[in-house]
């Protein structure tokens, strides 16, 4: 069966079927609108000149040349910066950098007297084009003295090398700690003590389109409008303020198509800030359209931690408890408003999972480093998900218990205590145990194991792993504790309302960027309000129109969030609108149906009236409707999140590896998920395909990797590879049946869960492989070189 | 990622090609499938005055065969070269190493000579030159001449191709009778630069044993590099594994390919060793026994 034959139309009911995206055949024949089809009258380019030092002071920068060049008109540097904005201090829009144990230093958006990392803004040529713009980039003269580079947390550290931030005594950006549950019970009563110090590599997010913006200063009203490819329109208003000294009524924000953010459009940078100073100062419009080398080496990278684990552990293989330190290296600039350090706390923070442990403790140390900033990237807490998974596996090697049967000790079964994790998240909802088997079914791990003896006797590696995870996208609320996910991100607040042609409109403040709202937000409302899938109207991307929201797409939330305060929404604009009808069609509300946009009175066919002439109605001939009744066509409505519940699913992965050349070759990927009800199945595979596609390559080929010297060394498509078709498995997924706890919103996200547990499976898989050569995997990038040198067929480099 | 600026030809017959490459010098570059070339403008690697573009010329394409030896026409796609008859009768080495370069749409455009006369020391046709003894014919306005593989790739991007001269013509031979080919390559992903790339060629004597062996390795140096100990040791030998063991040792024993971002020169090193081994078995099982 094609994937075509599996996308069926609408039924009955939308809510559930495979319905066809309505964005795509817009994005597929080329009609999609993304930021860099933004033309405007006048519009001028932006490039900026980008260091090449990691790190140094700089001692002077001069543009004069490039100022004399034709088709410039203008060059900005750190000086002008200064003079023209205020600096940041990343988070402070939204407290963050109160966070105690959080060092935020304050920067302008160019270099003013040092940069600190390869890539590090130091001048902006507006041109007439993006060529004379980077013609003018080649005649800047900058004189950098160099600094030692700050490239490893042990650099960080190190008292004999120079500081990242002059402002702080050391290279230190965050320090935490925390502590559940009773740790020393469990180490007091575990059978072993099992140490393990495992690294994540420095990775990032990589969208098909990269950042840019145009921001258009209109002086006459004193009015800016910025046309960005963003997650979160309605974030720029709120943290451009401060520094460009706008207030946020008299900016607007515009997104249209967004090709792909997975966490990294989510924060202004600082780009953005000194393009929008320029548009400013200039009174004309400026566009900024990042290219992949500036993307690569300053989009934004992610992940690079590790941590030192040590865990209480039974002779049966079970986790009492765990004792982590965990490190992070952050880069040089914290992200606004999300400074990177802040996700050291992730960690030891979402470390439990589905798992039975009694006692947990994190110590948590963050630094500053001559990298590019760390941005969330797709589970910004993934690490604590493959610190978990793995040290399962690790545990399960030492005492040469199988990774499954380990599994099925450790993680929880529904109704069992622990009902809930140490942080009091109760686990009512979580199928971790129903998935895990339905996957061992399914892979047939016991059949594998007789398999793999066999090949191994003919000198073939082959191996299986496993990994599970809970995601919390918003996750169950902690009983009698403020809603945690909500005082961040905050409550879902979604226009519903009907149109003057009676179709209806619903106005979200998601930002919708690959995941199908335009579709999924749809099926929603069509179902509950008996309209066609066609007439309902998604409209998102002007902070004009939309509800604010700090975040506006990302944490997977849209799935219970958005489609909640829709499903609720329309329920109320549902009831609106029979009231309405009763009295024009003089029929009790009870007795009135909705069906393909008519309204009819069940029984009496005959008496009917369409939402177009109830709308028409409602607006021209108010005298019908009785004095008093509600005739606005529209409902606000905001939704906490209702119960909400865990998404989760089991991955399993069987793979081999050729131990001549190091080359993985996936043979199978098996998907056991559970996101609730899926809104529309075709979209939640298609998250958990690129999830794990995004898995495969941080394990087996993405790299921000810098040298020794702190230069950036994967800065084009040639050194930091991408997984593509030919080395990505078809995917097998399959659903469990999910536990309700909400009596309407069941829908659960599954933005993350791919990417978040992915990385564990295949590097337990490659250790499963190379079992018999006696390879222990602590790393999560293995490409074929590393996988030979652990082999000990090549050496270390 | 925009190109630095230049003036464009877009000449119509070679003759105006060899004038303008006469008058520029090294300050023109030609412009064929523009795979190579077109991101190493946007990057600003390259960045000539004068950018000739061959696309339009008459005559510079095609592939034919004539006394033994397959011509290919240096503006031939390498699209085209993979789907010809010619090919894969007379030049299986050759087949077998055109789908490793990039994807369908990279040798939709990609040109049998642009990469030859680029010689990229990672690039497969090169190597395939290297090993089946190819020519290329080099012309300039005062002169034409044939240059032997050998002769030609001089180092990474750096070939006998003068600055006024253009690669015209590549002259393939057909191999020996009965001989078996091969082309193996390790690459990161389907399509990427290779890691190692080997082309072997094995015959067999009518005893069976190696009558002719011939390798050429991509990735231990800056160009296609011919073992000629490695070639010698098999002569004469059963075509086992222990003699091609002995081979791909022989081969790499004086090579010390660079590290790079995907992997250290002994990786590199390592991936030859195993590469020639298993180049050499699969042309010899495609060998038949000279009668």
């Amino acid at each position: 069966m094609s994937m075509v034959d599996q996308l069926a139309p609408i039924g009955a009911r939308s809510i559930g079927a495979r319905v066809l995206r309505s964005e795509d055949p817009r994005i597929l024949t080329g009609r999609g609108h993304y930021v860099d089809d933004v033309v405007l009258p006048g519009m001028l380019h932006a490039a900026f000149l980008r260091s090449y030092v990691p790190h140094g002071r700089l001692r002077s920068v001069d543009v004069e040349e490039a100022r004399q060049l034709d088709g410039v008109v203008a060059v900005y540097t750190g000086e002008d910066m200064v003079r023209l904005t205020q600096p940041a201090v990343a988070g402070s829009a939204i407290g963050i950098n109160m966070m105690p144990g959080l060092r935020s230093p304050s920067f302008y958006a160019l270099a003013t007297d040092k940069v600190r990392y390869v890539g590090d803004p130091i001048a902006l040529v507006i041109a007439e084009d993006r060529y004379i713009a980077e013609d003018a980039l080649e005649l800047i003269v900058e004189d950098i003295a160099p600094l030692a580079p700050i490239v490893t947390y042990e650099d960080a550290l190190d008292p004999s090398k120079p500081r990242v931030w002059d402002e702080f005594d050391d290279n230190v950006a965050l320090t935490g700690e925390m502590a559940v549950g009773d740790l020393d019970g469990a180490f007091a009563k575990a059978d072993r003590v099992v140490r393990a110090t495992v690294f994540v590599h420095r990775h990032q997010p990589v969208p098909m389109e990269c950042r840019g913006l145009v921001a258009s200063w209109d002086a006459d009203n004193e009015h800016l409008t910025i046309h960005s490819s963003t997650q979160s329109p309605h974030m720029l208003r709120l943290l451009l303020p401060p520094q460009i000294g706008v207030p946020m009524e008299k900016i607007r924000v515009l997104a249209a198509d967004v090709g792909g953010g997975f966490g990294l459009k989510n924060g202004v940078s600082r780009d953005e800030v000194a393009v929008a100073a320029a548009s400013i100062d200039l009174g004309r419009p400026v566009k900024w359209i990042e290219d992949r080398l500036e993307h690569l080496a300053t989009g934004g990278q992610a992940r690079e931690e590790m941590a030192d684990l040590e865990a209480a552990v039974t002779s049966d293989g079970v986790l009492l408890g765990v004792r982590m330190e965990v490190k992070l290296n952050a880069g040089a600039y914290p992200g606004d408003p999300f400074p990177g350090a802040m996700f050291v706390g992730s960690i030891g923070g979402g470390f439990q999972g589905p798992t039975r442990i009694e006692g947990l403790s994190a110590t948590n140390r963050a630094v500053f480093s001559n990298k590019a900033t760390y941005v969330s990237y797709r589970g910004p807490w993934a690490t604590a998900d493959f610190m978990r998974e793995r040290l399962l596996d690790i545990v399960a090697r030492e005492l040469d218990i199988d990774p499954l049967e380990v599994r099925r000790r450790n993680y929880i079964e529904r109704g069992q205590p622990p009902l809930a994790m140490l942080t009091g998240q109760p686990f009512e909802s979580a199928t971790t145990k129903e998935q895990v088997e339905q996957a061992a079914k399914i892979v047939d791990w016991e059949g594998f194991r007789q398999r793999q003896a066999e090949l191994r006797a003919e000198g073939r590696y082959v191996g299986i792993g496993m990994a599970s995870y809970l995601e919390a996208a918003p996750g169950p609320k902690i009983p009698g504790a403020v809603d945690q996910a909500a005082s961040i991100l905050g409550n879902e607040v979604t226009h519903v309302s009907v149109d003057q042609d009676g179709t209806i409109v619903v106005v979200t403040r998601q930002q919708p960027h690959g995941q199908g709202h335009e579709t999924t937000l749809a099926q929603v409302a069509s179902d509950v309000l008996g309209v066609r899938f066609e007439d309902v109207r998604v409209v998102f991307g002007d902070t004009n129109v939309t509800p604010f929201a700090l975040v506006g797409t990302g944490g997977s939330r849209a799935a219970t969030m958005a489609n909640g305060a829709v499903l609720h929404g329309s329920r109320l604009l549902r009831e609106k609108i029979l009231s309405l009808a009763s009295e024009l069609l003089e029929a009790n509300p009870a007795d009135l149906e909705i069906s393909q946009g008519v309204v009819s009175v069940r029984g009496t066919p005959e008496a009917k009236l369409s939402l177009r002439d109830l709308a028409r109605t409602v607006a021209e001939e108010p005298g019908r409707l009785p004095e008093g009744i509600d005739t606005e066509l529209t409902v606000t409505y905001t939704f906490d999140g209702g119960s909400s519940g865990w998404s989760g699913g089991t991955h399993c992965c069987l793979l081999e590896v050729d131990v001549e050349t190091g080359l993985v070759h996936i043979d199978r990927y098996v998907v056991v998920e559970d996101c609730g009800v899926p809104v529309n199945p075709a979209i939640v595979e298609g998250q958990v395909r690129g999830g794990v596609t995004q898995g495969i390559g941080a394990v087996l080929f993405e790299h921000s990797a810098y040298g020794e010297d702190g230069q950036f060394l994967a800065a084009t498509f040639m050194d930091y590879l991408m997984p593509t078709t030919t080395v990505v498995p078809n995917f097998e997924i399959h659903h469990v049946e999910t536990v309700k706890t909400d009596p309407d919103v069941n829908f659960r996200g599954v933005g993350e869960g791919g990417m978040i547990v992915a990385p564990a499976c295949i590097t337990n898989a490659l250790e499963d492989a190379l079992a018999p050569l006696g390879v222990k995997v602590r790393e999560q990038h293995l490409p074929p070189a590393r996988l030979l040198e652990l082999i000990g067929t090549v050496r270390p480099r | 990622m925009k190109t630095p600026r230049f003036e464009y030809h877009a000449p119509r017959t070679v003759e105006e090609v060899l004038g303008l490459l006469a008058e520029h010098g090294d300050e023109a570059k030609v412009l064929a499938g523009g795979q190579s070339l077109v991101p190493l403008l946007a990057m600003r690697l390259a960045r000539p005055a004068h950018l000739v573009d061959i696309n339009d010329v008459e005559g510079l394409a095609g592939i034919a065969e004539r006394n033994g030896v397959v011509t290919f026409g240096a503006l031939t796609r390498e699209r085209e070269a993979e789907g010809s008859a010619l090919v894969s009768q007379h030049v299986p080495v050759m087949a077998e190493a055109l789908p490793h370069i990039g994807h369908i749409s990279i040798r939709n455009r990609g040109t049998v000579g642009g990469s030859i006369a680029h010689a990229d020391a990672l690039a497969e046709l090169p190597a395939v030159a290297r090993i089946t003894g190819a020519e290329m014919v080099v012309r300039s306005s005062t002169d034409e001449r044939v240059v032997s593989a050998e002769d030609f790739f001089q180092g990474h991007f750096t070939t006998a191709l003068g600055d006024e001269e253009l690669l015209t013509e590549v002259r393939v031979p057909k191999g020996p009778a009965g001989a078996g080919w091969a082309f193996e390559e390790v690459a990161r992903r389907r399509g990427d630069f290779a890691l190692v790339g080997v082309a072997a060629m094995v015959t067999l004597d009518g005893t069976g044993k190696v009558g002719e062996a011939r390798l050429c390795i991509i990735g231990v140096s800056d160009r296609p590099f011919r073992p000629s100990a490695a070639e010698a040791v098999l002569v004469g030998k059963e075509p086992s594994g222990e003699a091609f063991v002995a081979a791909a040792e022989e081969a790499v024993r004086d090579q010390q390919p660079a590290s790079d971002i995907h992997g250290s020169g002994d990786y590199r090193r390592h991936l030859a060793r195993v590469t020639v081994r298993r180049s050499l078995e699969l042309a010899a099982s495609r060998a038949g026994r000279a009668s």
